[in-house]
């Protein structure tokens, strides 16, 4: 047991109630000074709200923050800042007409600064740890990879000595995530504390050297060290039992080519072309699923498919019908059914409450006269929440109250108590706890045996690798591999995500 | 050294609109205690004559009430916008609009039956307020053009409207060069239901609740609201945002039209270029206080025609009328300040060393 003095980080009996949940029940964090620790939880195993505790953002209700073995009571995340605890958000924090340098130092320096005094002291830093970026470059030229660069930079800048990073890898290509891991190797080197929270297991054993599990708000085996421990252990630690091993399907005869997707081309929000000439099909009674890393075209690929954004060129045909050029309420009828990668900016109607939400697709045909039948509308939302397992409060209530999981269920049944030809899932089991992503998976599988055509747009690749029929990567805007899960290697996927032409 | 410091709550304080709205009240009262004060009144004979005149006798009331009724329609054509996120700054040329086609088929209809000629008033008033905000809405649904801006700037081209017609070709040969439009025809005015109190109170009140129930039963009202907050999950719920839009601006407008045709109808003895008293704006203040919900309308629309009321009956006593405009300026900035609390708790924190750097 290492004495708190040495530690960096002490967080001792960590309580946080928020109304109806408890995020974190007594959980305990020891981060050793010039350590990379990995924090491993399932979604809603309490994680995040450890780390806003730690980060300035919560209050925990009870319990001690401890910090090189120093009692803090952080009012704001400023306070933690001034502590040395730098955070580096998922979503990065940048302005995007502001140079790398620009975005370093704003809100650091309430002097005026010398534009190239601050590029070479940035630049400097850079080095330092080996993350390569051109400091006068603005933000919106650069690949995800070196924008999360900058947002290190930002806490390494504000002399941060802990550094939490949130999913850090999610938006990185496989090369670009064992860069990382460089990184990181250096700056522990230099003294630094590395809370690093992920749910890619072979990063954890790859990376760090230490490993806390949570689960259910409690801390369930408290720094592991990660040189005698194995990804199954982990994994096994995350969820409680045996961890669930979905088993593929077995294969299914497919059928009529029930989505048609040609040469299909599209710009993204800032009007960049971002498809450059996509096809694909998918057949009745077939999953196919589409790797990539994001920021390839998937998301406007699936928005394009549900009538969400313009096709600049190419066609997209439903059950034999075209129609490329038919607003989202016709694609629907056609027989598609479309769960959109923002639930809660697109899926779903915030402050709405339950059954609104849950009649989104289906309320035409619940009117009576002018009148939208209540009892009608309340029996359907029931149905729905039994049928996918949603946990609600009262169904009058907006749905801004629900967790993720309870958000996903809703939306994912809705669609498909439409009975689609098609099924469009853009990382349908993104957010989900275990139960909720088998629950999804197996309805996604339940879907495409009964005839449907399902196009599975997702970040896991095991996933992809479990449920798809055949596997299509995706790298800047086009189709640029197809592989059959059953016999591909992890690696070639890898490969062709990150751009390489492989050959299967 | 302790300081206090706002806490964002975990969740909404429940009935804290109702209460901030009374907090508000206190507030501006208080103020105005101060102003009357300075000014050399006695406060408590001042609010005791606006309180007599406004809310204390049959008579009071009806007063109070006429003046809610064009202060609840306009509140509800803001709110009715402000359901799909939209602006209508424009309600008070909205109001000139509906009051001018009002006089325009009074003039028409010149010996025709009362309730056909009301009736043909009141639906040519709503047109009237249609009109004017067809343009703002198509141009909004259409290329998006901030409707803020067109709406207000159409309040000018109302106003300059009613003025070159009535100082042309509605100008009374009888008014001996005066600028005045013809009084109205007796055909033409709104039966009382008490004391002054006329049938427009009966319409507002009609309006307001049957606009509450399309918007909360019907799936028109239904689609509105997805459309109100997520304009994204609108579109991919299949509905016409355009439509939506274009829709609601134009429904806004009608119904501070009817305000204006209300207002010619029951108060006013013939079309001028004073005939709405501002309710236009005052409306987008009553819709900000009803947080955009129909029955909040009504509810502020009545106080703040019965501070208005109020604000002119001390007139007599030597007061400036501009006390009523302060007192309801102050009811909306307290309300919204003290709004702040029902989303912020207040804490006191000891300002010790714990969080500064070790």
């Amino acid at each position: 047991m290492t004495p708190a003095s040495t530690a960096a980080v002490d967080l001792v009996n960590i309580w946080k109630r928020f109304p109806g949940v408890i995020a974190n029940a007594g959980a305990s964090l020891q981060i050793k000074t010039g350590s990379i620790h990995a924090v491993l939880g399932e979604n809603g195993a309490g994680k995040s709200t450890l780390m806003n505790v730690l980060s300035g953002v919560y209050r925990p209700d009870e319990g001690q923050v401890l910090i090189d073995g120093e009692a803090h009571q952080f009012r704001s995340p400023s306070d933690a800042l001034n502590a040395g605890i730098g955070m580096v958000h998922q979503e990065f924090r940048l302005v995007p007409s502001f140079t790398v340098a620009e975005n370093v130092v704003l809100g650091a320096s309430d002097r005026l600064v010398r534009r190239t005094a601050v590029e070479k002291e940035v630049g400097e830093l850079a080095e330092r740890f080996g993350l390569a970026t051109d400091p006068s470059r603005p933000i919106w030229q650069l690949s995800m990879g070196e924008r999360q660069r900058v947002e290190i930079l930002k806490a390494l800048w504000r002399n941060a000595r802990i550094l939490i990073l949130d999913e850090p890898t999610a938006v990185l290509t496989p090369s670009e995530a064992d860069e990382l891991g460089r990184v990181l190797r250096t700056m522990a080197d230099d003294g630094r504390s590395i809370i690093f929270i992920s749910h890619k297991l072979h990063e954890v054993t790859g990376f760090c050297d230490e490993a806390t599990v949570l689960r259910g708000g409690k801390t369930v085996a408290a720094s592991l060290q990660v040189a005698d421990t194995n990804a199954h252990e982990l994994a096994g630690l995350m969820v409680g039992s045996s961890p669930i091993i979905s088993e593929r399907p077995p294969a299914r005869q497919a059928g009529e080519i029930l989505l048609e997707i040609k040469n299909l081309e599209a710009q993204s929000d800032r009007s960049l072309p971002v498809l450059h000439g996509l096809s694909l099909q998918v057949r009745s009674g077939e999953i196919v699923g589409i790797a990539g890393v994001s920021g390839n075209g998937q998301r406007e690929m699936a928005q394009v498919v549900a009538g969400l954004r313009p096709a600049t060129a190419g066609s997209v045909s439903i059950a034999g019908q075209e129609v490329t050029a038919t607003p989202p309420a016709a694609r629907f009828k056609a027989g598609l059914g479309y769960v959109p990668e923002d639930r809660l900016g697109v899926g779903l109607a915030p402050r709405l409450t339950v059954t609104e939400n849950a009649i989104l697709r289906n309320y035409r045909s619940l009117r009576k006269g002018p009148f939208l039948d209540s009892d009608q509308a309340d029996e359907h939302c029931q149905d729905l929440v039994e049928r996918f397992g949603v946990k609600t409060g009262p169904m009058h209530e907006p749905i801004a109250g629900l967790s993720g999981g309870n958000l996903q269920r809703l939306l994912v049944g809705r669609e498909l108590s439409g009975g689609p030809k098609v099924l469009v899932a853009a990382q349908p089991t993104r957010g989900l706890d275990v139960k909720g992503v088998k629950a999804i998976q197996d309805l996604l599988i339940a879907e495409r045996d009964a005839g449907v055509a399902v196009l599975l747009v997702s970040e896991d690749l095991d996933e992809l690798f479990t449920l798809s029929d055949r596997l299509l990567v995706i790298h800047d805007g086009q189709i640029v591999g197809e592989f059959n899960p059953e016999t591909a290697q992890r690696h070639q996927v890898g490969a062709a995500m990150a751009g390489e032409v492989v050959t299967q | 050294m302790t300081r206090l410091v706002l806490v964002r709550r975990e969740q909404v304080l429940k009935g804290g609109q109702p209460l901030a709205f009374l907090i508000g009240l206190v507030f501006a009262m208080l103020i105005g205690v101060v102003l009357l004060l300075i000014s050399g009144h006695d406060p408590l004979a001042i609010y005791g004559r606006m309180v007599e005149a406004s809310l204390g006798s049959p008579r009071a009331w009806s007063i109070t009430l006429n003046r809610a009724v064009p202060l609840g329609l306009a509140g509800l054509a803001v709110a009715v916008a402000g359901s799909m996120g939209l602006w209508n700054i424009g309600a008070e040329g909205q109001i000139l609009a509906g009051a001018m086609m009002a006089a325009w088929v009074a003039r028409l209809g010149e010996g025709w039956a009362s309730p056909l000629l009301i009736t043909a008033m009141l639906v040519a008033a709503v047109v009237g307020g249609a009109l004017l905000a067809s343009g703002p809405a198509v141009a909004r649904a259409q290329i998006g053009v901030n409707e803020i801006i067109t709406t207000l700037m159409l309040n000018e081209v109302a106003l300059r409207l009613l003025q070159w017609l009535i100082h042309g070709s509605w100008k009374d040969p009888e008014s001996r060069g005066f600028p005045l439009a013809p009084m109205l025809p007796d055909e033409a005015r709104l039966p009382g239901l008490f004391e002054r109190a006329h049938w427009g109170a009966v319409i507002a009140l009609g309006v307001i609740a049957l606009f509450g129930l399309v918007a909360s039963r019907t799936a028109w009202g239904y689609e509105l609201r997805v459309a109100g907050s997520s304009g994204a999950t609108a579109r991919y719920a299949g509905i016409s945002l355009k439509r939506k839009i274009t829709t609601v601006l134009i429904l806004s407008g009608g119904i501070a039209g009817l305000a204006g045709g209300i207002e010619l109808s029951g108060n006013a003895d013939r079309i001028t270029e004073g005939i709405s008293a501002g309710y236009g704006f005052a409306g987008i203040i009553v819709a900000a206080l009803a947080l955009l919900r129909p029955s909040g309308v009504a509810a502020v629309a009545l106080l703040f025609g019965a501070v208005q009321v109020g604000g002119l009956s001390i007139q007599t006593m030597g007061v400036s009328s501009s006390v009523s405009t302060i007192l309801q300026a102050f009811i909306l900035f307290g309300a919204i300040g003290a709004g702040v609390f029902s989303r912020y708790a207040v804490r006191r924190v000891n300002n010790d060393k714990t969080s500064s750097e070790s």
